[in-house]
C-alpha cells in the first residue's frame, strides 16, 4: 500500500511540474504589459521600464520559472503584482471557503445519487425511468441556469436565503449553512445526475452476477445482498465517478462563487486572471493541481479498499 | 471647475463663518442633511473593484474612490456636480501667472493615529505621492516644489500651469494620511487617515467585504450612517439580485439591459452621460498604415457606422450621439458638436471619401478585440465597414491584455469606450504628445498652440474659447471617431437617496444620506 501511494504521489508531482512549467511560459510569453497594467495608464515609458526591472520581468524565462520553483518548495508562492499580499495568504484565506463548499458538495450529492442509482437498479420500473428522466434533465440543465433560478425563488421572491456572501463555518456554522445551502444545490445537481446513472448501471451489472444468485439461493435477505455485496462491487463505479466530478466541480465553483459572491477561489480565478496578475494565477493553479492530485489518492484508495483487484492493478 | 476657485474659497469660507450660528438645525456644511429623523445606522454598496492598496499614492479612482473617501480626507472637495469646495484646505489662491498655489489649510484636523494634520504632514504627502509614481503620477507631474511656509500654510510651485491641479487635490494627490503612516508597509491594508470613517478590520474580509465605522473624533459634520460596507461584487448578475434581496442598497452596473430589470423590479436607477464610446486613430500619421494619414479615410471609417442603430439595439438607447470627447460640464464642451451631422451614418459618402483619398479598391484595417465589449460591436463595425470595402482584420486579446497593447503603439485604430474626465486631464490623457492614449505621439503644432492657449488662460471667458477652438480642431481632424456618449446606470433602494457625482463612475461617499 505505501508504495502503492508513493507512486502515486510521485506520478502527481511530475504531472505538476509539468504543468507548472507549461502554464508559467504560456502566461509570461502571452503578457508583456504587465507593468503598464500595474502602473495604469498614466504611466511613463520610463516608469514602465523602472517597474519591469523591480519585478524583475526583464530576466530571462528559464531562470524565472527556478527561482519561482524553489520559491515553491519553500513554501512560498511569491506577492500578488495588485495587491499587498502574498500569494499563499491572499489563496488560503480563500480556500476554506471552495473546499467546504465542494466537500459539501460531493456528500451530499453522493448520498443522494447512491440512493437514486441503487433504488433505480432494484426497483426498475416507473422508478427506474423517472431517475433516468431526472438525471437527463439534470445533466442538460446550465448549472449556472440552476443556480439563478434557485436564487429567484428562494433569496429574491420568498426570501429565505441570502443571494449572495459567506459566512465562515467556524463563525457562525448556521449563517454558513445558510450562504450555502443555494450554492451546494446548484453545484450538486449535475453531480447527482451523473453518479445516479453510473451507480444504477454498475448495480444492475452486479445483480446480474452469478454469485448474487447463489447469494439469494442461500437466502440471504435482500437488504442484507444489496448493502453488503452488491453495493461494495458496484461502489468503485460510483466512486471513481465522484472523484472526476469533484475534478468538475473546481470549474463549476468559478461560476457559482461568482453568482453567490462567495469569496472563494472561483472568485479569486476570476478577478486576478483578468488582470493579469500572474503570480496568483499560478498559486491557483498549484493549489488546484494540488487538490486534484489528493482526490486522484483518495479515489484509487477507495476503489482498492473496495476491490482488492483494482490495488493490485 | 467652471467657478472659480477663489471665489469658491471666498463663499465657502463665509459660509463656514455665518454658518456655524446662522445654518438650519440639521444642516451641515457639506450640505447633507443630518439628525437623528435622516440618519441610518449601515449603508451596504455593491462595488465591482476591490481596493490594491490603501496607499494613497498608489489609490485608483473611478470605482474605487468610496474606499478612499471613507479613510481619507482630501484638501479639496468637489461636489457632486464638480465644482469645488473647502475640505482640509479652507481656502487656495494661485498666483498671476498661475504657476503657485497657496493653501490654508484646517488647524483642527487629527488623524485616526492621534497625529495633528499640518501642512508639514500635507507636504509629507504630496512628497510621498511623487516619489512612489503610483497609477496617477501624472496628477503631480508639474509640480517643483512643495513648502509649508507655517503650519497652515502650503505652497505648491509647478513648472508650468496645471488647470487640473485643483481637480486633483479633490483626488489620489489630494488624499492626506498621517505623516507617522505613509511610507509605511501596513498602510497598504491598514490605512490611517482623517477621514469620516476608519477600517473595521475584524469585520472586513479582504478581497470580499470591507466594513468602515464611524471616526468618533472626525472633525467635521458626521456623515448620515454609522458605517459603511463595501461588499464586493464582480459579477453583474450577483450585483442584481444582491440588490433585489436586499442585501445591498445601491451599486453601479454596467449591462445596458439591467437599468430596464432594475426598473420594472421598483428600483430607482440613476443615470449621468460620461463615458464615449468609438474609435481611437492612434496612427494619425501614417506610421502603422499609411492610410490612416489622410483624414478623409478616418472620417469615412467613422461615417461609415451606424451609430445610432449600435446605440439602440446595443446599448438599449442608454446614451446620446456626440463627435466630442470633453465632458459637458467644462469649458471645451460645444453642444453643437453632439449635434453636427457632418459624421453621420451615410456608407456612399463614405465611400466617395475612400475613393477620393486613393482606396476606390477597398482598405485593410487591422482591429484589436478586446473581450471587455459585446461581441455584436465588432460585428456590426465589420459589416458596417464591409460595406464601404474595408476589409476588418481581427486580432484577439485575452483578458487584461487589450490595454497595454494599445497603449505600446501596436495599431492604428480600435474601437473602445473612454472615461470622460476634466478638460485638462482630457488634454493630458488623450491628446498630448506624451498622453497614454496618444499611443503614436502624434504632434500636431496647431493643436499644440491651442492647447498652450488653454493651459495658460486666466479667465473662464478665456478658458471658454481657447477650449472649444480645440475642441473644435480635434473633432475637425479626425482624430476620434466618436460613437456616442454612455448613460450610466446606478440603481439603489427606496431605502437611499443618492446624488451622482460628474465625472466619477460611483457616487462619493458624501452623497448618500437616508431617504425620508
Amino acid at each position: 500500500m505505501l508504495s502503492f501511494i508513493a507512486k502515486r504521489t510521485l506520478l502527481a508531482l511530475s504531472q505538476m511540474l509539468v504543468i507548472s512549467a507549461v502554464a508559467f511560459f504560456l502566461l509570461y510569453l502571452s503578457s508583456s504589459g504587465i507593468a503598464r497594467t500595474i502602473l495604469g495608464e498614466q504611466a511613463t515609458e520610463e516608469q514602465v521600464a523602472a517597474k519591469t526591472a523591480e519585478l524583475g520581468l526583464d530576466r530571462p524565462l528559464p531562470v524565472r520559472y527556478v527561482e519561482w520553483l524553489l520559491g515553491v518548495f519553500q513554501g512560498d508562492l511569491g506577492r500578488s503584482y495588485f495587491t499587498p499580499q502574498d500569494v499563499s495568504d491572499a489563496l488560503i484565506s480563500r480556500l476554506p471557503t471552495t473546499l467546504s463548499l465542494l466537500i459539501a458538495t460531493t456528500i451530499i450529492a453522493a448520498l443522494i445519487a447512491f440512493a437514486l442509482g441503487i433504488a433505480a437498479a432494484v426497483y426498475r420500473g416507473w422508478l427506474d425511468r423517472l431517475v433516468q428522466i431526472l438525471s437527463i434533465a439534470g445533466y442538460a440543465i446550465p448549472g449556472f441556469l440552476f443556480a439563478l433560478l434557485l436564487v429567484i425563488v428562494f433569496a429574491i421572491n420568498l426570501g429565505w436565503l441570502p443571494a449572495t456572501g459567506y459566512v465562515q463555518l467556524t463563525t457562525d456554522p448556521l449563517g454558513w449553512l445558510k450562504t450555502v445551502i443555494l450554492p451546494i444545490a446548484a453545484l450538486s445537481i449535475g453531480v447527482i445526475a451523473a453518479t445516479a446513472q453510473q451507480v444504477r448501471g454498475a448495480v444492475i451489472d452486479v445483480l446480474r452476477q452469478d454469485y448474487v444468485r447463489t447469494l439469494r439461493s442461500r437466502g440471504l435477505s435482500e437488504r442484507e445482498i444489496i448493502f453488503k455485496h452488491v453495493l461494495r462491487n458496484a461502489s468503485g463505479t460510483g466512486l471513481t465517478v465522484l472523484g472526476l466530478q469533484f475534478v468538475g466541480l473546481l470549474g463549476g465553483a468559478i461560476v457559482v462563487e461568482q453568482i453567490f459572491a462567495l469569496p472563494g477561489l472561483g472568485t479569486v480565478a476570476i478577478q486576478y486572471t483578468s488582470r493579469g496578475d500572474i503570480p496568483v494565477v499560478m498559486g491557483l493553479l498549484i493549489i488546484t493541481s494540488l487538490i486534484v492530485a489528493v482526490v486522484n489518492l483518495l479515489v484509487d484508495l477507495g476503489v482498492g479498499f473496495l476491490n482488492p483487484k483494482a490495488r493490485v492493478a | 471647475m467652471k467657478k472659480t476657485s477663489r471665489l469658491v474659497a471666498a463663499l465657502a469660507a463665509g459660509a463656514l463663518a455665518l454658518g456655524l450660528a446662522a445654518c438650519s438645525p440639521g444642516t451641515n456644511d457639506a450640505g447633507l442633511t443630518t439628525g437623528s429623523s435622516t440618519t441610518a445606522p449601515l449603508l451596504t454598496l455593491g462595488q465591482i473593484i476591490e481596493p490594491t492598496s490603501f496607499d494613497p499614492a498608489v489609490s485608483q479612482e473611478g470605482n474605487s474612490m468610496p474606499y478612499y473617501q471613507a479613510v481619507y480626507d482630501t484638501l479639496i472637495k468637489r461636489a457632486p456636480d464638480g465644482s469645488l469646495e473647502p475640505m482640509l484646505a479652507t481656502e487656495w489662491t494661485y498666483n498671476d501667472d498661475r504657476t503657485a498655489l497657496t493653501l490654508t489649510l484646517r488647524d483642527d484636523v487629527t488623524f485616526s493615529d492621534g497625529a495633528a494634520f499640518d501642512a508639514d504632514g500635507a507636504k509629507a504627502n504630496i512628497e510621498h505621492f511623487i516619489e512612489t509614481k503610483g497609477p496617477q503620477a501624472n496628477q503631480a507631474a508639474s509640480i517643483t516644489s512643495v513648502e509649508a511656509t507655517d503650519a497652515t500654510t502650503l505652497v505648491i510651485t509647478l513648472s508650468e500651469p496645471d488647470p487640473s491641479l485643483e481637480y486633483s487635490l479633490a483626488s489620489s494627490l489630494g488624499f492626506m494620511a498621517s505623516p507617522d503612516a505613509i511610507g509605511s508597509e501596513d498602510i497598504a491594508s491598514t490605512p490611517v487617515g482623517s477621514g469620516p470613517y476608519t477600517l473595521d478590520s475584524a469585520s472586513t474580509i479582504v478581497g470580499s467585504e470591507y466594513t468602515f465605522v464611524r471616526n468618533a473624533d472626525y472633525w467635521g459634520d458626521a456623515l448620515p450612517y454609522d458605517s459603511i460596507k463595501f461588499v464586493l461584487l464582480t459579477d453583474e448578475t450577483a450585483r442584481v439580485n444582491a440588490l433585489r434581496s436586499g442585501q445591498i442598497n445601491a451599486a453601479v452596473f454596467t449591462a445596458p439591459s439591467t437599468a430596464q430589470e432594475l426598473e420594472s423590479s421598483g428600483f430607482t436607477v440613476e443615470g449621468q452621460l460620461g463615458d464615449f464610446s468609438g474609435f481611437v486613430f492612434f496612427d494619425r500619421t501614417g506610421q502603422l498604415n499609411p492610410a490612416f494619414a489622410d483624414p478623409r479615410v478616418r472620417e469615412a471609417l467613422t461615417i461609415s457606422i451606424d451609430k445610432e442603430a449600435l446605440l439602440e439595439n446595443v446599448g438599449q438607447g442608454r446614451g446620446e450621439l456626440t463627435n466630442q470627447i470633453f465632458p459637458s460640464d467644462d469649458f471645451s464642451y460645444d453642444k453643437a458638436l453632439d449635434t453636427d451631422d457632418r459624421f453621420a451614418y451615410d456608407p456612399d459618402r463614405a465611400k466617395q471619401l475612400l475613393a477620393d483619398a486613393g482606396y476606390a479598391s477597398g482598405l485593410t484595417v487591422t482591429m484589436p478585440i478586446s473581450p471587455v465589449f459585446d461581441p455584436s460591436i465588432y460585428t456590426t463595425i465589420e459589416q458596417n465597414f464591409s460595406d464601404i470595402g474595408v476589409t476588418m482584420e481581427r486580432v484577439e486579446f485575452g483578458p487584461g491584455q487589450t490595454i497595454p497593447a494599445l497603449l505600446g503603439g501596436q495599431f492604428a485604430i480600435t474601437y473602445f469606450t473612454l472615461a470622460t474626465f476634466n478638460d485638462w486631464t482630457t488634454v493630458r490623457q488623450y491628446l498630448a504628445p506624451d498622453a497614454p492614449w496618444n499611443s503614436l505621439k502624434t504632434e500636431d503644432a496647431d493643436l499644440a498652440e491651442l492647447i498652450k492657449a488653454y493651459q495658460y488662460a486666466t479667465t473662464d471667458d478665456e478658458r471658454t474659447t481657447a477650449g472649444q477652438a480645440m475642441n473644435e480642431y480635434v473633432v475637425d481632424n479626425n482624430w476620434f471617431g466618436v460613437f456616442s456618449r454612455v448613460l450610466s446606470t446606478y440603481g439603489h433602494d427606496d431605502t437611499v437617496s443618492v446624488e451622482l457625482q460628474t465625472q466619477q463612475a460611483v457616487p462619493s461617499i458624501y452623497n448618500y444620506s437616508p431617504a425620508n
